[in-house]
């Protein structure tokens, strides 16, 4: 079986919250609030974690609503329940597997029309809900008016308007929870839906959402629900339904999930109709105007400029420098590792245990030190910038404004992001390239981040080296790099399969961030980096003190050395700096910082070797987080690309500048 | 209108003379799609709507005209099968040869300002210029254009989205970019931005030339 089919079957397999407890389920688009009712509704710490057979991440609080335990489970934002993304798919499976006893619908007051969409598509899986009317004072500063009774007669659920951002409205959610109710709005499509409908339905076995909802997705091409059907149909039923779908579909020439989130919103549009007041008012408050500048064509570029010089001041200087720095050196390098040391030398007086717990390549001297001390303060200070911007509002715009720029090299304005935490840690950075949305510019941006982009440890060795000899240095290291990237990218995004990904982004509006909400968020995702990072750097710790034990490491010198020494004419004592720096990048550029001193290298060698170390392979927790995102066959092709082309741009930068004579 | 036959021979004279091929009875004949082109063309010649000479068959200023209208017709109908409905070939163009032969001059002038008044057709071969292409360069809109072609502020009713991907169609439905929304264009660069009610939303030019919109202001 593949392995993306044996993740699938997993996801079918049981609940993945305790049974015991009832679920209220939160469901309504990306940024309408919901994580902040969230917040409300549970106000303590919830658990983080991916659903399962997924890279999507789940909140979920066990609280008390009305003197009942209850579980509240936030979704992912989702545009419509026919799944058209992993994170519109976990929502939708949870609706359907996890037995919710009551769903409430969150949708921004002032976007009733796809708010609508949705609670029709939960009218017609026949799932209990109410609905809250969120961010109320916006629409009323827009002119907008809804009237509540009325919506709330027309569709048959409580409907409840809220301002989660002052707390107003929460009370009367929470008293109204209990009084989830189906609702009724019939909506009948086109005769050749409907014929289709007719034909699937009895197909279906029961479940907890109608059978009609169900073959509505089935008519959409929902591929995500074969596994689910085939745990209860046999191979005979699904063909049948797969061959039922193809002859509806041919009938139409646009994809019938299309059609039918165009029936849905005219529906909607005429309950809009009923119920909403809209007096055009053009007002411009400081958030639009900030929303409009930051995309204007001409100030946008100062605006983007100036946000990201302050988050590479603040994760890259006060991050990486100012906190990691004490960290390693007075936390750890005065307290820390000389405590642990002694305690371990005299309670295990074992030479192979004192060593790999404290030694060289300890997992407390080094894993350890180098996950805590330098790398949480990097992707602290990250998260916190992150999830500002995120909460901003200002994070899709950056994306926007990036777009054109990005496309040239294949990619699109998302991949700016995991390019950016790059240059906090590579590690971290692979891992979030799960944001982006194809197959394609998830491989691309992995083999950028292990290739070009060198992390902030490592940036600080190689700008206090080049420093050390010329700023034009600097400029031949860095052109060279943002060549290689440049040219990589656009190389590669050409050769590789697939069509060049989507730009389709919403833009919410600027909004004031929370802090309660900013600091939520980058606690879960320490808690994230915690369970999936660090395991990483100590089993790559673990792997270089048996590769050292077993004298691997002097072996690999000696082979690579003629390498050195030959093409890029360096002395052979540089081959070490290469071989450490697969372990601690940052390790390997001090190595060659000590030649230097030791004035063992000349200008052009300290640049040619620099250039050649940045690009050379990545670290070791980098390379396990590659195998496990991408897996063994892809690492494998991006390891054989790098490791020649960083050699052969080695040798060529060191041709050129030789001949050229290039003085530094 | 001609009748069909005579359209057929039209289509094919037309078609030789482009390819500067001679336009002999005999060719004429073997790529006209009719079961005896060469009594058509005869009595074509001998009613004086063709002219022969020295066994080579000529348009009369009129008949040529004519012609024109025709090969208008049939280019027009394989843009707008192509690029619009994503039509492919053969479909394509046996779909077109149908079309010339019904379309009126009206229809046929909605057609051409609908596609913008393209001047070749997917074949490369240019396409005859009708009375609605020169009124463009005065005053006469297009009246759907791609939300590509629109001015930031332009605001317009969404008519047809066409695109070979599915995926792409089913994201911008639950977005709301369905036929029969309204949208405004803010700005074109560095992303398309379009509003949809107030739901504010950044796509690629890519996209945005799949929109077919009409402007309303």
């Amino acid at each position: 079986m593949p392995a993306h089919h044996r993740r699938r079957r997993r996801r079918f397999r049981g609940r993945s919250f305790p049974a015991s407890l009832p679920r209220f389920v939160l469901v309504g688009n990306p940024n309408v609030g919901k994580s902040v009712i969230f917040n409300l509704l549970t106000r303590r710490y919830a658990s983080v974690s991916n659903y399962p057979g997924t890279t999507v991440e789940l909140a979920s609080a066990r609280t008390t609503l009305n003197r009942q335990p209850a579980l509240i489970v936030d979704t992912p934002g989702v545009n419509s329940l026919i799944p058209m993304s992993e994170e519109e798919m976990v929502t939708r499976d949870i609706l359907l597997l996890e037995d919710p006893r009551a769903i409430i619908l969150v949708i921004d007051s002032k976007n009733l029309r796809r708010g609508l969409l949705i609670a029709l598509q939960l009218a017609e899986m026949g799932l209990p809900f109410l609905i809250d009317l969120n961010m109320e004072d916006e629409a009323k500063s827009l002119g907008m008016k809804v009237n509540v009774s009325k919506l709330s007669e027309l569709l048959g659920v409580k409907v409840v308007p809220t301002v989660s951002t002052h707390k107003k409205g929460i009370k009367d959610l929470t008293d109204l929870i209990p009084q989830s109710s189906h609702a009724s709005y019939p909506i009948s499509y086109r005769p050749e839906i409907e014929e289709g409908i007719a034909q699937l339905a009895p197909l279906i076995k029961s479940s907890r959402i109608n059978k009609r909802a169900i073959a509505l997705m089935l008519l959409a091409g929902d591929r995500s629900l074969i596994p689910w059907l085939s745990f209860q149909l046999s191979r005979e039923a699904i063909e049948q339904i797969d061959n039922i779908r193809s002859r509806i579909e041919a009938k139409f020439h646009q994809p019938i999930s299309s059609l039918i989130n165009q029936q849905l919103l005219q529906v909607a549009d005429e309950i809009i109709h009923k119920v909403q007041k809209e007096q055009k008012r053009e007002r411009r408050n400081w958030q639009e105007v900030v929303g409009r500048l930051s995309l204007h064509p001409l100030w946008g570029i100062p605006i983007l400029l100036f946000v990201l010089f302050l988050v590479y001041q603040f994760v890259g200087k006060f991050g990486a420098g100012t906190t990691a720095t004490f960290m390693e050196n007075v936390v750890f390098g005065k307290y820390i590792n000389p405590w642990v040391t002694e305690g371990v030398k005299y309670l295990l007086p074992v030479k192979f245990i004192q060593e790999l717990i404290v030694g060289e390549y300890g997992l407390v001297t080094m894993a350890l030190t180098y996950s805590f001390a330098i790398i949480l303060p990097i992707v602290t200070y990250f998260f916190l910038a992150f999830a500002l911007l995120e909460d901003s509002g200002y994070l899709p715009r950056l994306s926007a404004m990036l777009n054109s720029p990005f496309k040239i090299i294949g990619l699109t304005g998302k991949a700016v992001l995991p390019l950016m935490l790059g240059l906090g840690c590579c590690t971290m950075a692979t891992l979030s390239a799960r944001i982006l949305d194809s197959k394609k510019e998830r491989i691309l941006v992995t083999l950028l981040l292990a290739l070009s982009i060198p992390c902030s440890a490592q940036m600080a060795v190689i700008l206090a080296l080049l420093a050390g000899i010329s700023f034009k240095a600097t400029l031949w290291w860095g052109g060279t790099i943002i060549a290689v990237l440049i040219g990589t990218s656009f190389a590669s995004s050409r050769l590789l399969p697939g069509a060049s990904p989507d730009f389709i982004m919403e833009l919410p509006p600027i909004r004031r961030p929370q802090l309660s909400n900013i600091l939520l968020k980058t606690g879960s995702r320490i808690m994230w980096y915690l369970k999936e990072a660090v395991p990483l750097f100590i089993l790559g710790t673990l792997v270089l003190f048996v590769l050292d034990k077993f004298n691997v490491l002097s072996y690999l010198e000696k082979v690579a050395s003629p390498v050195i020494t030959q093409f890029l004419d360096l002395p052979s004592r540089a081959t070490q700096a290469f071989i450490v720096g697969f372990l601690r990048r940052d390790y390997g550029v001090a190595g060659l910082y000590m030649l230097a001193k030791q004035g063992q290298l000349s200008g052009i060698q300290i640049v040619v070797s620099v250039t050649t170390l940045t690009l050379f392979v990545p670290c070791i927790a980098n390379l396990f987080v590659m195998l496990k995102e991408r897996g063994w066959k892809v690492t494998s092709l991006m390891l054989a690309f790098i490791i020649p082309v960083s050699l052969l741009i080695g040798g060529l930068l060191n041709f050129i500048l030789r001949i050229f004579a290039v003085q530094f | 209108m001609e009748d069909r036959e005579t359209e057929e021979v039209f289509e094919a004279l037309w078609t030789l003379q482009e390819n500067g091929t001679p336009p002999t009875i005999e060719n004429l004949s073997r790529i006209a799609h009719l079961e005896n082109p060469s009594e058509v063309i005869i009595k074509l010649v001998e009613n004086g709507t063709l002219k022969e000479k020295e066994g080579k068959v000529f348009f009369t200023p009129e008949s040529e005209k004519k012609a024109a209208e025709i090969i208008r017709r049939h280019r027009l109908a394989e843009v707008l099968l192509h690029e619009v409905l994503a039509i492919e070939s053969p479909q394509m163009e046996s779909n077109a040869c149908e079309f010339e032969h019904v379309l009126s001059p009206q229809v046929t002038d909605s057609v051409c300002t609908f596609l913008g008044h393209p001047p070749y057709c997917p074949h490369g071969k240019p396409i005859p210029r009708g009375s609605c292409c020169s009124k463009f360069q005065v005053k006469l809109k297009p009246l759907v254009t791609r939300l590509s072609d629109f001015q930031p502020g332009d605001e317009g009713k969404i008519r047809y989205i066409a695109t070979r991907v599915h995926p792409r169609m089913g994201r911008l439905s639950s977005l709301g970019v369905v036929p029969g929304s309204m949208v405004k264009l803010r700005q074109k660069r560095p992303s398309f931005i379009v509003e949809i009610g107030h739901t504010i939303i950044a796509i690629d030019q890519d996209i945005a030339s799949n929109i077919f919109v009409q402007k309303t202001s």
